[in-house]
């Protein structure tokens, strides 16, 4: 009898021990929403050569993935972006950059990539790889994307996110605009990032 | 005697109305008017655009626009987007409804006219002329003019500002 109380008071024992010390709290950041992933690093090529996220640390890089021959969503982002550029300070300006990464690098050669950014603003740099490396940024940032036959004459399109991703100074993923995020916002969105340093 | 006949004279004069009306309607063309037209400049060497409008029908019937020409591009297409998970889908599309009495709105990130082939580039005050076809082939042709990105958005921001005010009390 004496055992089995033992017993039973060992177990209630190890029971309270486990309940206090061993329980996990709720994981706070468990939201359903884009960019779970929470961003890394990736080197791609630029018209002036390769580029590696690393080596914008200490800018706000502000990270798009679409295309050139995106008829309406890419220039609609690119001119609110370029639009939230135009109302930073030149101080605020040398510490941003934006990366346009093309989904379609059959098409998007770097000089048409570099012709179409610079359109918008001078502080927009257009990236391509091989589909492996482009493939393999995507993922980092939760970027889907698929080439698609419509039987449009005007070509296959590529359905992809159309998120914007704000990159810290640190190189973390700060924020995720949505697509047609107003130029105030996207400016707010701007300094805080460059504030968390 | 008189009363009698009245009302039947009453009721065949509406028959006849209800009967004559949809042939009194007029064509489709007539019902939808265009507000605010324009076709949006691209950076130079891309030759696909888009033109967005507003298209409001003022008729009591439903109608629809089939197609839209334009001699400024190779080919002119029917299209919208749709946001499936944040990943934005662009299609073409069969027709664009006009409710009767309502509205169709083409915009950025939705309905729109494609041109693809841009056979010049357009520059700020250039206007480009579409044909727009309906459901029962009648036709309306509409001059576009040609508006930068950059003086698309202020206008948007414009508008953005006087909705703050409006919410702001």
């Amino acid at each position: 009898m004496k055992k089995i109380s033992i017993g039973i008071i060992a177990a209630l024992a190890l029971l309270l021990f486990w309940a206090l010390v061993m329980r996990q709290p709720a994981n706070e950041n468990d939201q359903p929403g884009p960019a779970k992933t929470g961003g890394g690093d990736f080197t791609l090529q630029s018209a002036n050569g390769p580029v590696a996220l690393h080596s914008l640390k200490g800018k706000v890089v502000l990270l798009y993935f679409g295309y050139t021959f995106c008829p309406d969503i890419c220039p609609t982002s690119l001119g609110f972006t370029s639009q939230a550029l135009a109302s930073l300070n030149k101080a605020e300006l040398d510490k941003v950059q934006m990366l346009f990464v093309t989904v379609d690098p059959e098409r998007d050669t770097l000089d048409k990539l570099k012709s179409y950014t610079a359109y918008f603003h001078p502080n927009i740099m257009g990236l391509s790889g091989t589909p492996e490396a482009i493939a393999k940024a995507a993922k980092l940032y939760g970027v889907g994307y698929a080439k698609h036959n419509t039987g449009s004459t005007g070509g296959y399109v590529v359905d992809h996110s159309a998120y914007t991703y704000v990159i810290a100074p640190d190189g973390s993923l700060f924020k995720t605009l949505d697509h047609g995020t107003p130029p105030a916002q996207i400016v707010d969105a701007i300094r805080a990032a460059m504030k968390k340093g | 005697m008189t009363g009698k006949f009245r009302s039947i004279r009453i009721a065949t004069c509406m028959m006849g109305a209800l009967i004559a009306a949809p042939v009194l309607a007029g064509p489709a063309a007539e019902s939808i008017s265009v507000s605010d037209p324009y076709v949006r400049i691209v950076p130079t060497g891309m030759t696909n655009t888009s033109a967005f409008m507003v298209l409001k029908n003022s008729d009591s019937k439903d109608h629809k626009l089939v197609k839209a020409e334009s001699s400024a591009s190779k080919v002119t297409e029917l299209h919208t987007h749709t946001n499936e998970g944040g990943v934005m889908k662009m299609r073409p599309v069969k027709d664009i409804d006009i409710k009767a009495k309502g509205e169709a709105a083409l915009k950025p990130g939705s309905l729109h006219v494609m041109m693809i082939g841009l056979k010049r580039e357009l520059k700020e005050g250039d206007n480009v002329a579409i044909t727009l076809t309906f459901e029962d082939g009648s036709s309306k042709k509409v001059e576009v003019p040609a508006r930068k990105i950059q003086t698309e958005m202020k206008m948007e921001m414009k508008q953005e500002m006087v909705h703050d005010h409006k919410n702001m009390h």
